[in-house]
This record gives C-alpha cells, structure tokens and sequence, in this order.
C-alpha cells in the first residue's frame, strides 16, 4: 500500500478527565516528521493517557487531534494505526502464541499488505533492530528486553509516519539501553517517522531526543531542547519535589 | 384495565426474579469475573432437595414434607453450601483465569450438577405440590390477584430491598460493591479475596434456594432443566444492563421480566408460544443499538 | 519437501484418521462403524467451532443453532415426499411438493447455515466478548423455541422422520478431512492470523490495525457454514431430524471435547473428540453392562455425564490449554528458527535496575 507520509501529528488543547481525576489538562504539542520528542513526567502525570489519546484509544474530551493539518479525533485505533501512527505499549502486549515474526506480520496485513509483503518486511524490521534468529519462537517465552524490541519493530511494520514509544527502555540493563538508544536514532533515518519517546531514563532521553516535553499533573510543564528542560527550575521542582524548591529558595 | 393491572403484577414479580438472580450472577461476576451458569442448578438442586431422591415421579417429601419455616431454612441452606462447595472445588482453582474459561468451566459445573440429579432422581419431571393454599387468588382494592403471583412479588420485592440495603448499609455490603468495581484495588485496600467471594456464593446460594421455592409454589413440578430458562433470563438481563454493573442487572432483570409478561399477555393467541425467542430477539437489538449494555461501567472497560 | 513440510499438521491429522477408518471398515463390526461414522460428524462440526472460538478465543454456545438450521433444511427438501404435505403444510409450495436431489439440497442447506451466521454474526461480532459468548447462547434459544413451536413446518417437538440415510464412514471421514484442511487454510491465512491476534490482545492487534469486527465475523461465517454441513451429516446418518438433539446436551459435549483436546489447535480439536469418543463409548458399553468373570457388573446411568463433566474440569483446573496444549503436530525435523541463541546472557528481569539515573 503506497501511504504517503504524514508530515506533522498535533495534540490541541486536549484534555481527558477519568471519573474525577484530570488525567490531561490542556494538553497541546506537535510532533514533526524526522522529529524524535522525548515526553517525560513523574508517574501518573499522564504520559500514557497522551499516547492514547493521538493513538485513537482514548478520546480527548475537549480538545482535537490533527494529523496534517486534519482533524482525526474520532477515528477509531485501527483506523489511527492505518493512518500512520504506531505505537508499542508500556507493558509490550505481544500477541504471546504467536511467533515473533507473526507478530510483525499482523502489523504488515493490519496495513493492508499482502501476506507475503507482509512477511518479508516483518523479517526486514527485525533484521534491522538486531533482532536476527529467533523469528519462530513464540513470544510467552521471550525475555523481557527482547519483548520490549519487538514491540517497537511491531510498531514499526506498520509503515508508520510517527512511531509512540511508551517506556521502552524499561527493565533493560546499561548495554541493553545503549543499543536501544542506537536503534530509536535510526528510526527517523531509516523509516523516515517521528518518534515520541516516553522514558523514565534520563540518559536515553537526554541521549536522544532532539526536543522534550514535560507533563507534570496532566498539564504541560515545559517544551524545549535538552539543555533548556535541564535547566528549566519548573522541571526541576516538579521531578525532585519540594526539596528542590526548597534549595532554589534558599538560592 | 383490571387485565392490564393483573398483567403489570404479573410483570414485576417475574422482573423481580429475573432481576434477583442477575443480581446473584452480576455479584459473583463481579468479584472474580465468573459468568456462574452453575446458578441454574443451585435453583434445580434446591427444588429437589424438597423430595426423597427416587425415581418416581410422584415422590415423598423429604424437606418439603417440614413445617414451613424449617422447610425455607433447609432448602436454602442445602443450596448455599452447594454454592460455596462449587466456589471451593472448582472455582477457586481457577481464580485467576480469564473469563472465558472461568464461563466454561461454569457451563462443566452445571452439567456436573445436572448429571448428578439426573443420578439420583432420574431424568423425568415429577409433581410437587407445596403451599397449595397460596394458589388462591385473593383481593385486594376488588382486583382478583393470583395468589403466587403477589406472594412472588412480595418476597421478591422484599429480598432485593434487603439486599440493596445490605450492600449499601453494612460494611460487608460495601466490600462486595467495592470488589465488584475494581477487585484488584479492593484487594489493595485490604477486602479480603477469599471472605468477599465467599459471600458473593452465600448469596447466590441463598437466592437460588428461595427462588426455586417460588417456582415449585408456582408450577408444582420438578424439571433438571427448571432452573436454566431463569438463569438464561438473568444472563441476558446482565449482559444488557452492561456486564460488571449491579444496578444494570437489576435493571435488565426487570426489562426481560416485563418484557417477557407482556409479550405473553398482548401476543396474538398463536403466537405465544414464541415468546421466548421474541425477548431474545428483542435482547439482542438493544444490544445492536448499545454493545455495552445499558450502564457502561469503567470496569467493563479495558485500561490500555 | 518444503510444501509437505507446510502440510503436515494437516496429514499428520489426516492419515492416521483414514488409517482407523481403514480398520474399521475391514475388521469392525456394525456397531463400531456407526458409532465412528457419528464422531467422525462430530469432529466436523467440533473443527465448525473451532475455526471461530479456537481462533477468537471467545467459545461459541451458540453453533448448534446453524447445524440445526442445515439439518431441518436437508430435511425439508430430501424427506418423505408422500407425508410432507401433511405433515409440515407450512413450507412453500415449492419445497412442500417437490423432492431434491441430495447434493443440491445439502449445499443450499448448508448455504443457509452460512448466511444464517453471517446475518446474526453482524449483530453479534460488534459485542465485547464475553458478552459476544453469552449472545450465542441466545441465538440457539431462540432457534429452538421458534423450531420447537412452528408446528406446520417442522413438526415442532416431535422428529421428522423419513430422511435418506447416505452418510457412511467414508463419506463422514472424507467431510472431516475436507474440514480439517478447510481449518488449516484458513488459520494460516490472513484473517486467520489476525483473528488469532485478536485473541491474544484485543488492544494491540486494534493499534496493529486489526478489525475486531471483521476479523470476527469471517471465522463466525466460516464455521457456520461447516456446522452447517455437519448439520447435513448428521440428518443423513441418522434419517431423522429432532430439535432436542441440537441444545444444550450436544452442545456441551462438543465443547468438553473441544476444551479437553486444547481448543487453541487444530490438532487439539482431533484429538478431543477422538479421545472423549472412545470414553464414551467404553462408559457407555460399561453402563449397559459388562461380566467380570463370572460376575455381571454395570455402573450407574448417567455416571457418563458425570465423567465427562469431571474431566473437563481437571483438565480446565490442570492443563488449561488441554491435551494438546494449543499446538499443531509439527514435523519433528524441520528447521525452524527458534533460536534459543538470540539475546543469550541478556536476560534480565529486574525493572529498570540500572536503567535509572
Ligand atoms: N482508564 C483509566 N481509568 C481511570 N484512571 C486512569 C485511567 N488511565 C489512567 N488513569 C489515571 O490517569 C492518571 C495519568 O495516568 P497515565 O497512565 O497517563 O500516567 P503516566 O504518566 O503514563 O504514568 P507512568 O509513568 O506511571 O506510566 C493517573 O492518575 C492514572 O491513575
Ligand atoms: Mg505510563
């Protein structure tokens, strides 16, 4: 299937309420082709409820979701991931009797490729990331991190113009972190996506995000560079709690 | 008019079955995600338990043949140690599965159930007859009212008030909503699993057994099958109350009730017989215009 | 090579079915044949249920209402030309006073079915799946009150009679391999994989562009279609139609041997109803009663059932995912990569340990 790609998915205004808690408050940002976003925030500051919110599980109430400049709030999440947008999940949600490249594959025909094309892609994708033997093994007996790479490259095998990355780093050790770090720069080079990375792991997202956003409470904190976020005293109160703003009183 | 009021009593002493034993099945699924097929031989067993298993078909009693009070209480507590025997052996094993199997091994339950009394009591129906003096019809304001059709309604009516009140009053009650809701934040905040489940069977178990009186008072036979069209009845009133919400099976236990007397009142003579399939059918279109039934709980939803 | 290797959970399934068949059918006696003839129907319809529930992973109590649907139709159209404008006054002139050949009265039977499912599929497919399992139910009771009460066209309750009796062993053995690679072919192919994605993870095979929906309803259409057919089997090998053999009974034993055997595999649907088969019968000879030596013996009536009901629930309780454990037979030197070398020496489970600044 010949997609073109899409050039910029926006979150505008966007906010999600969960019986009374304010998931998302106001949320606005913008993801660019080419682009790799870092979204962080202390936990339940509602990373994942954003992701699912541009994935289409989750319907923002108010606020749109634009996908070149249309609007794609009410699109189902099929609909969504046949739109362009992949995504993996915080807990990987491989299909677990299946095999790893069937995995893949299911992503292939989700897209409408043929079953062959689909195939063989699955193959190329796993190639790629390092992943090469092992494609029949069924996924309840995978290791963690392996289970984490596989779900990006099922992400990945829909041909997606923005790739949503929720945690993907989690449970990996040092090296582990490093080849995961390679493989999200490359994404954007060889697949020719954006790529919003949730991460609790600094070093990766200082690594390699070109731009961060913060979510602190549901609302954002701040958007900026590396540098900027690092230094941003707003970010700093929110991450290291009151002992930081206490030291930046007494600064 | 005086038809049409009849027909109405008629409507809410079998909406307030139907919606008891929903509330049976919507509790048990709701604190461990069991759809309890089961349930319709808690109801057969307690109707048999009023005879001497034999295979005639007009036995002698064996709690039927008790002074009333007495008779209720060993009926009742016959099934609601069956029920929390079932819980013990075959259910709890299975704790932790998904609902499908859990609904499967429910379906191996009642046929366990069914093939056992089918053992000790043969496959036939048989006549009982208990409380022959309620068929009477009695007055009230000068209407003629079917005399089982208003005890059914009054201690219908009466036991769903009470167990309103218990889940909503007593502190055990709350639990039991509390782990219907979101069992694993129950269980967090300290609801003990085994203790709520436990009670959610007691329930069920108590249930079934004074409902199945209510049936033996009203047709005076024993079927193996007797139990199954109510408990069918109560699985569709919680799927289209919205599976995981207590009120939506109260709700949809009375919607198939009314529905299902109506039908049986206004339906052209011949077509009568189709009853059941016309409330089916009518089942499934709600379903068709709200797939999650009529009160969506975020229970019933999966968290991505 | 390689193609034999692609087909061997079919042949492996196969072959050794034929082969009982074969020994049958020269060394058996009557009794055995018929009693093979009607797991051998069985089995059709079991794999009718597990191209939908073994894939979707949502069971089907609801199946018997298309094998119902196909049998009363065959009927209709195959039986008693004499006493059927008598006896069912109801059906269209057409049918009422004509009698078809076999063939295209068992294909549009079998269509029937098929569309049958389709139409209540559309409704059914869109609910959760619980409720989706829950509505089957509804649909069989909703089949068997109306067949049970429309007196002129089916003769309600009572059993038509009368049907031509054509299905022998190896037509019944022939169906079942038809189905088994009917099975096959479409689990492997697209909407086959998908569905079973669908059942692994509702969630991730929707964000992997998966259609909970379609993906659904093609299986619930395909296996009605060969629930229909084994519909069709069973009017022919009995003669007779009777409503009460298409509820609950039927029903539960068909999904006792398709959870025994593991219903997440082909080969677990074979196995099932070959094992509880031959349970069944032992029980049932053991009923009716057997001479230990001298002595005459016999166990309760009903202690089949009973059985039946008991093995389900150790193998549920013991081995969820029942004998065969969700697996096809495999050939056993085929090269596959399961690479038991990828990723050594990094596994670890500890989350995030080091991960973290
Ligand atoms: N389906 C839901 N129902 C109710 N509340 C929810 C739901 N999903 C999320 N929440 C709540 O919304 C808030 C934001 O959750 P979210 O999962 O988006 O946070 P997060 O930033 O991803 O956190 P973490 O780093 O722990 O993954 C939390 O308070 C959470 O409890
Ligand atoms: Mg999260």
């Amino acid at each position: 299937m010949a997609k073109s790609p899409k050039q910029k998915l926006q979150a505008k205004n966007v906010h999600v309420v969960f019986g009374g808690i304010k998931a998302l408050t106001g949320v606005t940002l913008t993801l660019n082709a080419g682009d790799i976003l870092g979204l962080i925030g202390p936990n339940g500051a509602g990373k994942t409820t954003l992701v699912n919110v541009l994935s289409g599980f989750q319907k923002p109430k108010p606020g749109t979701i634009e996908l070149d400049g249309r609007d794609v709030s009410d699109l189902s999440p099929r609909k969504m991931a046949q739109a362009g947008i992949g995504r993996s999940f915080q807990a990987a949600r491989l299909f677990r009797k299946l095999t790893v490249l069937e995995n893949l594959t299911v992503a292939g025909l989700g897209i409408g490729l043929s079953r062959k094309a689909a195939t063989s892609q699955a193959r190329d994708i796993l190639d790629w990331i390092g992943y090469r033997h092992g494609h029949d093994r069924q996924c309840d007996s995978l290791p963690y991190s392996d289970e984490r790479r596989i779900s990006i490259a099922r992400a990945l095998a829909l041909q997606p113009s923005f790739t949503l990355l929720d945690e993907p780093a989690s449970g990996m050790n040092e090296q582990e972190c490093e080849l995961l770090m390679e493989t999200i720069t490359g994404i954007p080079k060889n697949f020719g996506c954006g790529v919003m990375l949730i991460e609790h792991n600094m070093q990766v997202i200082m690594g390699v995000c070109h731009r961060i956003h913060v979510l602190d409470g549901g609302r954002s904190l701040a958007e900026g560079s590396p540098e900027e976020v690092r230094n941003d005293p707003n970010v700093l109160r929110a991450y290291l709690g009151d002992r930081a703003s206490q030291k930046n009183a007494v600064i | 008019m005086a038809y049409f009021i009849q027909v109405l009593i008629d409507a809410v002493a079998l909406g307030s079955l139907y919606a008891l034993v929903a509330l049976a099945i919507g509790l048990v699924f709701g604190v461990m995600k069991l759809i309890n097929f089961a349930q319709a031989d808690y109801l057969t067993v307690g109707a048999y338990s009023l005879v001497i298993p034999t295979a005639a078909a007009t036995p002698s009693m064996m709690f039927g043949g008790l002074p009333w009070a007495l008779m209720i209480f060993c009926v009742v507590l016959s099934v609601t140690v069956l029920a929390l025997i079932t819980e013990r052996v075959a259910f709890r094993p299975l704790r932790n599965t998904d609902p499908t199997t859990l609904l499967i091994s429910s379906f191996a339950v009642s046929y366990f159930l069914q093939s056992l009394i089918i053992m000790f009591h043969g496959g036939r129906p048989k006549s009982v007859s208990i409380g022959a003096a309620l068929t009477r019809p009695i007055d009230i304001f000068g209407l003629r009212v079917g005399g089982v059709q208003f005890l059914t309604m009054t201690v219908a009516l009466l036991l769903l008030i009470v167990l309103v009140l218990f889940l909503k009053r007593t502190s055990i009650g709350i639990q039991l909503r509390a782990a219907a809701e979101d069992f694993s934040m129950a269980r967090l905040l300290g609801v003990a699993a085994n203790r709520v489940i436990a009670i959610a069977f007691a329930i069920s178990g108590i249930l079934g057994g004074v409902i199945s009186l209510l049936f033996v008072i009203q047709t005076g036979t024993l079927d193996i099958r007797m139990g199954i069209m109510p408990t069918v009845y109560a699985f569709f009133a919680t799927v289209i109350g919205g599976i995981g919400s207590l009120p939506g099976a109260v709700l949809g236990g009375y919607i198939v009730g009314i529905l299902s007397v109506f039908l049986q009142a206004y339906l052209p003579e011949e077509m009568r017989p189709f009853r059941d399939a016309g409330v089916f059918t009518i089942v499934i279109l709600i379903l068709l215009v709200r797939p999650q039934g009529l009160i969506v709980t975020s229970a019933a939803k999966e968290r991505v | 090579m390689r193609i034999f290797e692609r087909l061997f959970p079919v042949l492996a399934l196969v072959v050794p079915l034929a082969g009982v068949v074969w020994t049958i059918d020269q060394f058996g006696s009557a009794g055995v044949e018929r009693v093979s003839t009607e797991a051998l129907i069985r089995l059709v319809f079991a794999i009718g249920l597990y191209i939908f529930a073994g894939n979707s992973g949502i069971v089907s109590f609801g199946h018997m209402t298309f094998c119902a649907i196909a049998a009363y139709a065959t009927a209709w159209q195959t039986c008693c030309a004499m006493l059927k404008p008598i006896t069912m006054s109801g059906l269209p002139a057409f049918i009422r006073d004509n009698t078809f050949p076999l063939l295209p009265a068992a294909l549009t039977s079998i269509g029937l079915a098929g569309v049958v499912a389709f139409t209540s599929g559309l409704i059914l497919m869109r609910l959760s799946s619980l409720s989706a399992s829950i509505s089957t139910l509804a649909l069989m009771f909703i089949l068997n009150v109306i067949y049970s009460n429309w007196t002129t066209v089916t003769m309600g309750s009572s059993t038509i009679v009368g049907l031509p009796v054509y299905v022998t062993i190896w037509i019944a053995l022939g169906c079942a391999a038809l189905v088994i690679v009917i099975a096959y072919l479409y689990q492997v192919s697209r909407w086959g994989l998908m569905l079973r994605a669908t059942r692994e993870d509702e969630v991730a095979a929707q964000a992997s562009g998966t259609s909970l929906y379609w993906s659904r309803l093609i299986a619930f259409t395909l296996s009605g279609f060969v629930a229909g057919l084994a519909g069709v089997l069973f009017a022919h090998f009995m003669g007779t139609v009777s409503i009460a053999n298409f509820f609950l009974n039927h029903t539960f034993l068909i999904v006792a041997m398709l959870v025994i055997g593991g219903m997440q595999s082909l080969a677990g649907a074979v196995v099932g109803v070959t094992f509880i088969s031959v349970v069944i019968e032992l029980f049932r000879r053991a009923e009716v009663g057997f001479s230990v030596g001298s002595m005459q013996m016999s166990i309760p009536a009903g202690s089949q059932e009973l059985i039946l009901a008991g093995i389900m629930l150790l193998i549920l309780i013991f081995r969820k995912a029942g004998i065969m454990g969700g697996k096809e037979l495999r050939w056993p030197w085929s090269v596959r990569d399961d690479g038991t070398v990828a990723g050594v020496g990094q596994v670890r489970l500890a989350r995030s340990a080091n991960c973290h600044r």
